[in-house]
């Protein structure tokens, strides 16, 4: 498995994701089915994770092919610059379905500002990413290169999209810019152990006196860390795209931090956080849930230790 | 600035060396694993209770939250210990770095003011609204505290002199 390959593998996700939640999305607006409203949440926010690998595994897969003479480099950074610009609201569509689907889990109905803007960021996600894998196909497929490019929403498109050099550029050219970042990614680390890794330390048995369903209420906290953190590694990554690349502690990170949400989601779907929520002070959760909890407070400490590793490790991939 | 000659003495013995110049698992990196885990652990809970004692999730009963000073405490100790290897490690680095001392007053404070918050605030012989209101001010100082401890760890690595003795950074 290589790089070319996870991109491959990984990169229809974003496209036809956003298409089939956005799809979902209409759908549960226009017939008013709970269930619908609440599987597009859930695909956003599959999607918007699954697009954090594609995009950056796109890196190494230019790369394996940039010398090849019959691949153009223009052509590449194009598909990179438009990835740059669907990435943001990709995540940002993904947070609007968290905050969406945190209100549902407390029977809150939905708030209207909320439905609103994940209905504009979907479908912008869905041209935007439209456009990067279209954009992504024409590096390989001749044939489907065509006079189309020039056409004005295409113009309008690539107006708005980042030059993948200068956007690097931007990223590190002033290294207190570099040093916010990095603070703030500490910031949203802390912010995500005290709030989640705590709620995953009670229902392990840790302080039992304080109620689950309490505790849960400052996991949105860690959550907002989550996208700091997001946000900032995202913005690093496009700093030094070659660097994370080639390091394999970043791209144990990256698994690592997938796994840690995917256990998330699966904490709060599976019933097991509705087994927790009616015990009070003192109790014990079931098994399910501290399993859950465990795998969790494992895997978030498991990003800290491979995010320091970053640096030592350095080329650890072969380039 | 004239980097004082007892610096380069610390940086030669063997185990400050070895702490720098290691390939053991247990090398540099582990140990500034093990700063990042205590930061965690002292600065995650801390960090929920000054938020809790400023009015969010007003459902979490304060007297219990008083188990996670054992959490942090722990934390501390751990940081103690790791960051003197990390000082042993580059002694030089750190101490021609006014930063450095900057961290470890914040540190300080930081200490204090959490102690505070245990003594006063969680002094379980009041009610609720009692522990609130001498907990505000002091839940802000510790989010302000600990927020200048991790901005001053961290510009720690952009503002170095010296990285070993008689090599700048």
């Amino acid at each position: 498995m290589d790089f070319p390959h996870l991109h491959l593998l990984l990169n229809h996700f974003p496209i036809i994701g956003t298409m089939v939640g956005a799809g979902l999305f209409l759908t549960s607006l226009v017939v008013r089915t709970e269930d619908v409203r609440l599987s597009s949440l859930i695909v956003f926010i599959a999607v918007a994770l699954l697009a954090i690998p594609t995009f950056i595994t796109g890196v190494g897969a230019q790369e394996k092919i940039v010398a090849d003479p019959g691949i153009s480099n223009d052509l590449i950074q194009r598909h990179e610059g438009a990835a740059e610009l669907a990435i943001w609201f990709m995540e940002v569509t993904g947070a609007l379905a968290v905050v969406a689907l945190w209100q549902c889990a407390r029977r809150v109905p939905p708030a209207p500002w909320n439905t609103l803007a994940i209905l504009v960021f979907s479908l912008l996600t869905v041209v935007l990413m439209a456009r990067t894998g279209n954009t992504g196909g024409e590096i390989r497929h001749s044939e489907i290169r065509s006079a189309e490019e020039n056409t004005a929403p295409y113009a309008a498109l690539a107006y708005f999209e980042p030059s993948p050099a200068k956007f690097t550029r931007l990223m590190i050219v002033n290294k207190w810019w570099w040093a916010f970042m990095m603070d703030m990614h500490f910031f949203g680390l802390v912010l995500l152990i005290g709030t989640i890794g705590m709620l995953n330390l009670r229902v392990l048995g840790f302080a039992k006196q304080v109620p689950i369903a309490a505790l849960n209420k400052l996991v949105p906290w860690g959550l907002a860390g989550f996208g700091m953190n997001v946000t900032t590694g995202l913005l690093a990554f496009v700093g030094m795209p070659t660097f994370y690349t080639h390091d394999l502690a970043f791209v144990l990170k990256i698994a690592a931090i997938l796994l840690a949400a995917a256990a998330m989601v699966v904490f709060y779907l599976s019933g097991a956080f509705r087994d927790c929520e009616a015990l009070g002070a003192g109790k014990d959760a079931p098994l399910r849930a501290k399993l859950i909890a465990g795998t969790s407070l494992v895997l978030w400490f498991a990003v800290i230790v491979l995010g320091r590793y970053i640096q030592p490790l350095q080329d650890s991939i072969a380039r | 600035m004239a980097v004082p000659l007892f610096l380069n003495a610390l940086e030669q013995t063997g185990f400050s060396t070895w702490l720098r110049e290691s390939e053991s698992v247990f090398g540099f990196y582990f140990i500034l694993v093990v700063h990042t885990i205590g930061l965690a652990l002292v600065v995650g809970p801390n960090a929920a209770i000054d938020l809790r004692l400023l009015g969010l999730a007003p459902d979490i009963p304060l007297p219990p939250l008083k188990n996670w000073f054992n959490l942090m405490w722990l934390g501390l100790a751990i940081n103690a210990v790791s960051g003197v290897f990390l000082v042993l490690a580059y002694p030089s680095k750190a101490f021609t770095n006014p930063d450095f001392y900057l961290k470890l007053t914040l540190i300080g404070f930081a200490i204090w003011n959490l102690q505070r918050i245990k003594r006063q605030v969680f002094d379980l012989t009041q009610g609720e609204d009692a522990m609130l209101a001498k907990g505000r001010m002091l839940a802000v100082w510790s989010l302000l505290l600990w927020a200048g401890v991790i901005t001053a760890g961290r510009l720690l690595a952009y503002t170095c002199s010296y990285l070993v003795y008689g090599v700048p950074c």
